[in-house]
This record gives C-alpha cells, structure tokens and sequence, in this order.
C-alpha cells in the first residue's frame, strides 16, 4: 500500500489524442481507477508512443527506440505502466516485449538510447487501463460494479473493441491468459453491464474503425467508408451510445461522424464515449468535468437518459 | 532407528562387494542356453574377441562422400580386428556371402558392418552372420550412410574421420556382445476389436472369416460409427446405410464375433498372445432374451418393439442426430441398430416405472437397478479402432457456430439432407425451416490451421464430401447454388478427380479463398461470408441463406484413455502412432496391438475399409501361427544386487517388472515377453541390478571408451 491507499500503482502513459483532443480521457481514468484502488502517476517527459501505423511503417528503428526511451522513463520510476489507448499499446507493450526477449534489438535501442544516457532493461510491464478493470489481479468487474454510484440504467451501449488490443492473438499474453478469445470477445460487455447500462451486440463488432494502421492518414475517404459502415450496423440496433477503448478509434468514430456528413451527406449523431468516461459518469462525475462537450458529436441525448 | 541404520549399513557392504564380481557373472548365467543353440557358438564365447568388418561402398552413396581405403587402413589397428573387407553392396547376395566365408576363414567371434540404418538392413546382416556360425547377436552396425555420408556430403575430410570413429565403437560393443536366444510365446486364439464402426466392423468381420473368436467392443449402444451418420458417399454416391447395414447384420449374426455394446474396455494385462482384458458393460437398464434366460425369464427379453419408448416421459437430444432430434431415457438412436436392444439413458432416466409396466410380465425386459458388470476376456491380439469425432469448431470464433443458428457442421448437413434425419431429407435453415437458395460450404474449417486454435493437419476428407454435399442440394433443391470456399481441392482418390469436374459442370460455386469472417444479419439471419477470392485478387462479401462448416476431425474423445491401456503411443495432435508410417501403417510399437480406420490418422472410407483389412491380416498372423518370437533384448534381475525397492517397476513403461519373493528376498521379476528392452529400468537402478540383454552396461561403457579414448583403450 502506498501513501494514498492505493493499492497499485501505475506510470500513466496519456499518448497524443487523449490529452488533446478528449481531456475527460485522462482526468475520468485518473479519478474512476483511484477509486478502484488504482493510483496513476503521471509519466513525465514522455513522448508519442510512437503511433504504430506511422513510425512503424516508416522506419522501424526509429519507432523501437522512442517507445524504449517511454519504457525506460517508466523503468527510473519503478513502475508498471498503464495507458488508454490501444495504439499505445501496440507500440508500447509490443516494443517492451520484443525487446525482452530479443537481446540483438536490445543491443540496437540501447546503442541509440546511450545518446540521452539512456538504458533499456525490461523490468517493467506495459498495461491497458480495460485490462486492468477487467483482470481480478487489478481491479475485476465485481470491483468495477461496487464503485457505481450512478448506474447508467436503460442505456444501449455497444463497445468497439478496436484492433491491436486483441489482435495479434499470438502475441498478446493478455488476451491467451484472460479472455481466450480474440474473433469475439465479450469481456467490455461485462463491464458495460457492471455500469448498469445494456451491452448490445452488433453486426461486424470486431472491423476496424477505419483509422489505424495510415489508412486515414493515406486515403481519408476509404477511411471514412468503413466507419460508415460500422455506424450503420450501429444504427440498425437502436444505440444510445458507442463506448471504445482508444483516443484513436474514438476521434475516428466522433469526428469522423462530421466529415461523414460532409462527405456523404448521412448524419448519424451517434455519441461515442471511451470508456473511462462512462465510467466517470457511473460513479458519479459530472459531464463538466469529463469535457463531454468538447466532444464533436453531441453527448446530451445520451445524457439525458442516463443522468 | 539404531536397527535400521545398521541394517542400511550392511546393504550397502553387500552391494559394494557384489558389483565386483556380479557384473561378469550374470552374462554367463545368461548362456544356459535352450537346445537350439548351435554348437559352434558355445566355442567362441570364451575366447579372446575377433571381430570382422566390412565396409560397405553403397554405391556411391558413402564411397562418394569418404576415403573407403583411409577407414579400412584404420580399422585394421582397431584392438581385436581380425578381419576388414569392403565391398560395393555389403545387402546384396555376394556381399553376405563374403561375411559368411569370412567368419569361417577367421574364426571371427562378432561381426561388424559399417553401411546404412540398422532400421534398414540390421535383419540381412543378422540372418548373414547367422548363416556364417555365429549367433545373429554377435552383429553389430556402425551407421555410416544416414548419419554421415548423407549429412556430410561435401566434407570428405570429416566424414572419413567420422566414419572411423563409428566403426571403432561398434568394435568395441561386438568385442562384448553375447549370444541371445529370442523366446517364445503361444498366443491365445481369440482376438479383441475396440470400436465398432466401419473399421472395427469390417477388422472383426475378416477375423472372424479366418476362424478366430473375436470380442469386438463398442462404447456407444449401436455399432455402425460415424459411417451409419452419413448419407450418402462420395464419389460413387451409394447411400451410406444401403451398403453399411448388411455388414452390421452379418456382425450380429456371425457366431464367431461376441458383440459388446455399450461397453468399453476398463483394463488390459498381458502382452501379445496373451492379453487379459477386462470389459465393463455399462448399466443399460435393458436384457437381451439371452440375458433374460439365463435369469430364468424364459422367452423373455428386449424384442426391439418399442412400447416404453413410446411411454417414457422423459426427453433428451438424440445424439446420433446430432441433437436434431429428440428421443427419450429409454431408447434407440435409429430404426436400423445393431443390436436392436433398448438402453436406459440413466442420467436423464427419472425412475418412474412406466416402461416396466408397458414392457410387461411375459418380457420383463427392464431393469432399473442394472449396475455396470465387468466381463475378462483373454485374447491374442487386438486390433484399435477408435474413430474419430469433430473438431469443436465453436472454437473458431470467427465463423460463428452455436452464436449463428444457420451456420452448421458437415455431420449435421448428413443428418438434415438423409430421408431418415430428423427433416425426413428435407435441407432447411435452423432458424426459420425456410429451403435455402444459396449455401456456402467452408472447407479446411479448423484443418490446416496453425493460428494455434485449430489443426495443422488435413483432415482429408471433407474436400470430398463437400463436393457430395454440393451436388445433392443441387440434385434436390432446383434453383439452389452451392458457394464451395476453398484453400485447394484435394481430390486424390480412385474416381476422385472426376468427381470433382462432375460437380464444376452441375454448377457449384468455387471461391479459392480461406474464410475470414462469417456475419449475421440479426433481422433475416442471412449470412454473408467474407473472404478474399485469391484468383480474382479481390475481396469478396456473398451473402448466403446457410454455412456449412467443414469442421476438421480429432481423434474421439475416449482414445486417449484406451490407447494408454493397451500401451500404444500418439502423436502430438492425438492420433495413435503407427510402428512405421510406411511399411508398417497398421502395427503398433506394442506387439500384438494393431491399428484400423481414423483412430491412426483421417481417412475416408475406402481406406479406412483397406486399413482395417490390413489390421485383421497383420493381427491373425501371431495367431494362426501359434506362437510369437520376442527380441531377446529384455532386461533381467540381477537377484544378489537388486535391493527390492520397486522403484523400476514403477517407472516401467510396459508394466513389464514386479516385485516378488525369492529366497526370503523380495526381488524385481521380469516378465520378459513384455520388456521392450528400453532400458528405462537399467538405466536408473541406483544398485546396478538390472542387466539390459544386447544393450548392457559394460557394452555401452566400451563404446563410450572407444569413442573418447579414440582408439587409445
């Protein structure tokens, strides 16, 4: 047990979006996972993660050697790190990883980090904030129920589970050891329905968001296509809401929704929320302080059914 | 603890004092050798070793890769070489014959031929020294063909050196190798079959034609298997029943065949020849007329007409269509069964009485308190055939089977598409009855697979039988299109071939892409199959009105437990390993144990028909001769040394060793025609007791020594 009484405790890796464009992100993940025992140091002097899809695919040396230096910042802090968006994640976790267990890369990352008197050495682990809710090691679901104060009762939320959380499914430890299933998972459902709201299930749950990987960077329009697609499968179940796990897939699907109209003429006006601000709102946190409305698509139908 | 202390004591003196002496004698006791022994050996055993070798060219396929003259040059200054020679095919006739004349012309007492494998011409080699004078024993072989010629193909330099080591080794073990007499056993003439579906079926068939008893076992209450599910097979379109149901008449009728249903194999003891086993006839609540008399219930018994039936109350899925259908506690699972005898389903049966009632006084068929009865058996041989059950392709998320009602199984397509399933042949959606239009069949579903999650093999029949099932919706649903989804199609069989250009011109659909996703429409329950149509380069979306999986197989579930019985090994996804997976697919490395059908390996009808004839061959061979021949490499008890602490026969893989009185002593005992010889025993006794015939201690030592001292000893 540290001072404040948490139980564990985390570097709290926040990433480019959330602190930018989505703030509740990070406060409602600060003060929901507190009150689940869960105290979040901030990490700082961190860097972009690097975004996978853009350093990765243009230079692979370069993307090991920035997540390193997030990882060893961590390591001088002696902590695990946690974070909130799965394109983090991707980078983080899967660097940490291969790095660990691939002593010639380690050698590599360590020469480039040697220029900011740097050194990798893989004490740490790298972990998703959901993973941590979800996981009885952490949190679990029971925990996550107990803390509800304002259960989102009535509410129809489906989930986006976004793509390098779960997949690769023979890489990720996590989902080999805790959910045993990468082609349809249900393990946010049960969280959605700790919360008290209805998880509903909906076709091609598990396509991307149309974001990742460069796509929207490459060709916004082939991006914006499959988002559309997904908001129509959405649309079809009568959702009140969509929750995700990642800044990333979350701008995608809420900014997104703008350009959509722009481009295709369809309004959707879908609220999406990540999930650490639904469940800011469940334990009792106002939409004010989530900065519900800096979101692109407005969050207030939403809300009037649940608050 | 004073007492014991001491009596610690006093072991470990009597051991020290008898590993000096007890390893040289053991070999001799070892030489009380049966009568068959020719004279000639008795002489060499005590005389100072002389050892031939010869040195085999194989063509070039040693002579190219090394200096034959350099390793003969060597081999001369070997200790204890009398004689060296070579030649270009040591196997052919003049290649033994310079073996035999030279075991005459030297006196030679072990023989050494340095060529290929001993998998491979160890038995020629054996017969030759044989025929020399010598017992076949005093061969041993140096491997210098598979193992370096072969491996060291560009580097003359080292594959002469090597070669040179080989053949000084084996020197060392023929210096010390000893006579061995293999024994022999008379088998039992009877033989056990396990599982009774159309390899068990057609193995105890051919047994029992050659006149031998055979017990053929069957865990479920009907034999027939997984053939008697199918409608019709591939490529010849015969209904499956039409031509099972006369060989699982004539299995009932054959008097030479003793049919247990409803029954599994609880024990085995014994080795070949001689295999004590022990069958538990689970609880079955119902009594054959045979049964019924010998309780005294004369002209009673099951008649098959089925009045509890009717009059049970309680309401199961019937397994045999695949849950499609419902039958009752008391039941059979279709009208063609063999026997056609009921069973209680004790586990859902709610004891009500009805069915002793509606059975009636005169038949008194039923028995609710029946308990589970064990009958032993003694047989020869057995032969395996476990069969094979489906991969559990829910496991595969992705193609949603049990999430997506209209995304079925091949085995359910069986039952859905045969007059007698529970449709009466009609093919319908699940979800609503509606005859679908279009119906996509997905091949290698969970075969082929190594995301980990599914099988890495192929399950080898579902390419074909997807074709069957794509030309019988055609055949009976006008108007309907199959979409056959597909890696490549394996059509490698008799008539295969043309069977697959057969169903191209009917019409099927075919799309060279593995599935990637299979979607639901929740409102009409259509199902669109996404893939990438690998031909066309191009993703692909069809929606269609049903999916049909066609699910990999695994071995079925109660294999492994049986297998472990009967002391057969598996390979790692499961399946039972062969002896030799060319020539020797139906034998096991456990003498007198064979395998048949699917049990090995998947395979489709026919040749799991050819396999199973092969068994019922190999496994009436030992019987009809009366007698086995056993490798005489048993380990035996050394009884001075052996402290008696059993921890052999525990780790003993074959239950082959025990622990018994001699003299007052308790001693390990051998049951020799059991030991395979694998040394585990020898290898950890910590008193030095146990002497490994062919492959003993001092053998192994000397060969160690000779190829660390390198030739230095």
């Amino acid at each position: 047990m540290s001072e404040t009484g948490a139980k564990h405790k985390f570097a709290f890796y926040l990433g480019c979006i959330a602190p930018n464009r989505y703030p509740g992100v990070e406060s409602a993940s600060i003060k929901a996972m507190k009150k689940l025992g869960v105290e979040l140091v901030p990490l700082k002097g961190a860097s972009c993660c690097p975004a996978p899809g853009a350093f990765g695919s243009i230079d692979l040396n370069v993307f090991y050697a920035m997540a390193a230096r997030n990882l060893v910042l961590a390591e001088q802090m002696k902590m695990d790190i946690a974070l909130v968006c799965n394109g983090c994640y991707k980078s983080i976790w899967e660097v940490n990883h291969k790095l660990k267990h691939n002593k010639d890369l380690r050698d590599n990352v360590n020469e480039v980090l040697k220029e900011v008197d740097m050194e990798y050495k893989g004490t740490i682990n790298v972990y998703h904030t959901a993973e941590l809710l979800y996981n009885d090691k952490f949190i679990g679901v029971d925990k996550v129920r107990d803390s509800v104060t304002n259960p989102l009762t009535g509410a129809r939320i489906a989930v986006h589970y976004g793509c390098h959380l779960v997949k690769p499914h023979k890489d990720r430890e996590f989902e080999k050891e805790v959910m045993m299933n990468t082609e349809n998972p249900t393990w946010m459902e049960e969280l959605v329905a700790a919360i008290g709201a209805t998880p509903v299930e909906y076709r091609n749950k598990m396509q991307c968001c149309g974001a990742g990987g460069g796509v929207r960077g490459y060709d916004i329009v082939h991006a914006l296509d499959i988002t559309n697609e997904k908001l129509i499968n959405l649309q079809e179940e009568k959702v009140d809401a969509l929750t995700d796990i990642c800044p990333f897939c979350q701008l995608q699907f809420d900014r997104g929704q703008i350009e959509i109209q722009e481009k295709f003429g369809v309004s959707y006006n879908l609220p999406v929320l990540h999930f650490a601000e639904l469940l800011g709102l469940a334990q009792g946190m106002s939409p004010q302080d989530l900065g519900l409305d800096l979101h692109g698509i407005s969050c207030e139908s939403f809300l009037q059914k649940v608050l | 603890m004073v007492e014991k202390k001491k009596t610690t004591t006093k072991k470990t003196e009597t051991k020290k004092q008898d590993t000096k002496k007890a390893a040289p004698v053991k070999p001799e006791v070892k030489k009380q050798a049966p009568a068959a022994k020719p004279a000639a050996t008795g002489s060499t055993t005590q005389q100072k070793p002389r050892i031939g070798v010869f040195i085999c060219h194989c063509g070039t396929n040693i002579a190219g890769s090394m200096d034959i003259n350099a390793v003969q040059e060597y081999a001369k200054n070997i200790p204890n070489v009398a004689y060296i020679d070579n030649y270009k095919y040591m196997c052919s006739m003049p290649g033994q014959a310079v073996i035999n004349k030279a075991i005459h012309d030297n006196k030679l007492t072990g023989v050494v031929v340095a060529a290929c494998s001993p998998r491979l011409h160890e038995p020629t080699f054996r017969t030759a020294t044989k025929e020399g004078g010598l017992n076949p024993f005093r061969f041993e072989m140096a491997n210098i063909r598979e193992q370096n010629s072969w491996v060291h193909m560009h580097d003359q330099e080292g594959s002469t050196d090597k070669a040179k080591d080989a053949i000084r080794i084996a020197v060392a073990k023929a210096s010390l190798l000893q006579d061995l007499f293999p024994k022999t056993v008379p088998v039992e003439k009877a033989a056990m079959v396990v599982g009774a579906g159309v390899a068990g079926m057609q193995a105890a068939l051919d047994l029992s034609a050659a006149g031998i008893k055979t017990y053929l076992v069957e865990s479920d209450t009907s034999i027939g298997g997984r053939m008697s599910q199918l409608d019709k097979t591939f490529p010849t379109l015969d209904c499956s029943q039409c031509i099972l149901t006369p060989k699982m008449v004539d299995v009932g009728r054959e008097s030479l065949i003793e049919l247990y249903t409803y029954s599994e194999v609880h024990e085995v003891e014994g080795y070949i020849g001689n295999f004590d086993v022990t069958i538990r006839k689970k609880a079955r609540g119902v009594m054959t007329p045979k049964e019924a008399e010998a309780k005294g219930i004369v002209g009673g018994g099951c008649n098959g007409c089925g009045d509890c039936e009717t009059i049970c109350p309680v309401v199961k899925p019937n397994e045999f269509e695949m849950g499609m259908k419902p039958r009752k506690a008391i039941y059979i699972n279709h009208p063609q069964v063999v026997p056609l005898l009921y069973t209680i389903d004790f586990n859902s049966c709610v004891k009500c009485g009805l069915c002793v009632t509606a059975c009636g006084p005169e038949k008194k068929a039923i028995d609710l308190e029946s308990k589970d009865e064990f009958v032993k058996v003694k047989v020869g041989t057995a032969i395996l055939a476990t069969g094979y059950e489906l991969f559990p392709i829910e496991k595969k998320e992705e193609w949603g089977y049990k999430r997506f009602e209209n995304v079925i199984t091949g085995l359910e397509f069986e039952r859905l598409i045969c007059a007698s399933g529970p449709t009466g042949g009609h093919l319908v959606r699940p979800s609503d009855g509606e005859t679908p239009k279009r119906v996509a069949f997905v091949l290698c579903a969970g075969s082929r697979d190594n995301t980990g999650i599914g099988k890495p093999y192929c399950s080898r029949f579902c390419c074909m039988y997807s074709l069957k099932h794509a030309h019988q919706i055609i055949e009976k649903i006008p108007g309907c299109t199959p979409y056959i989804f597909y890696m490549d199609i394996r059509s490698f069989g008799k008539a295969y071939e043309e069977f697959y250009y057969r169903i191209q011109d009917e019409g099927a659909k075919f799309i060279r892409g593995r599935v990637a996703n299979i979607l639901e429409d929740s409102k009409t329950k259509k199902l669109h199959v996404m893939t990438d149509d690998t031909l066309l380069d191009r993703p692909v979306d069809i929606e269609v009105d049903m999916v049909v999986l066609a699910s990999a197989v695994q071995p079925s579930a109660d294999t492994n437990r049986t297998r472990k019985l009967f002391g057969v090994s598996c390979s790692m996804d499961g399946w039972l390993l062969e002896a030799h997976p060319k020539l020797n697919p139906c034998g096991t490395t456990t003498a007198g144990v064979f395998l048949a059908g699917v049990c090995q390996g998947p395979k489709d009808i026919p040749d799991t028909v050819a396999s199973a004839e092969g068994a019922a061959s190999a496994a009436s061979i030992p019987i009809h001769k009366g007698e086995v021949e056993l490798e005489p490499y048993f380990a035996t008890c050394i009884d001075e040394k052996c402290a008696g602490c059993g921890m052999c026969v525990n780790l003993c893989p074959y239950s082959a060793l025990a622990l018994v009185e001699k003299n007052g002593r308790t001693v390990m005992e051998v049951t020799e025609a059991k030991c395979k010889g694998c040394g585990t025993c020898g290898g950890f006794c910590p008193g030095g007791a146990i002497w490994m015939n062919h492959f003993a201690t001092p053998q192994i030592v000397a060969q160690i020594d000779a190829f660390l001292l390198g030739g230095e000893q």
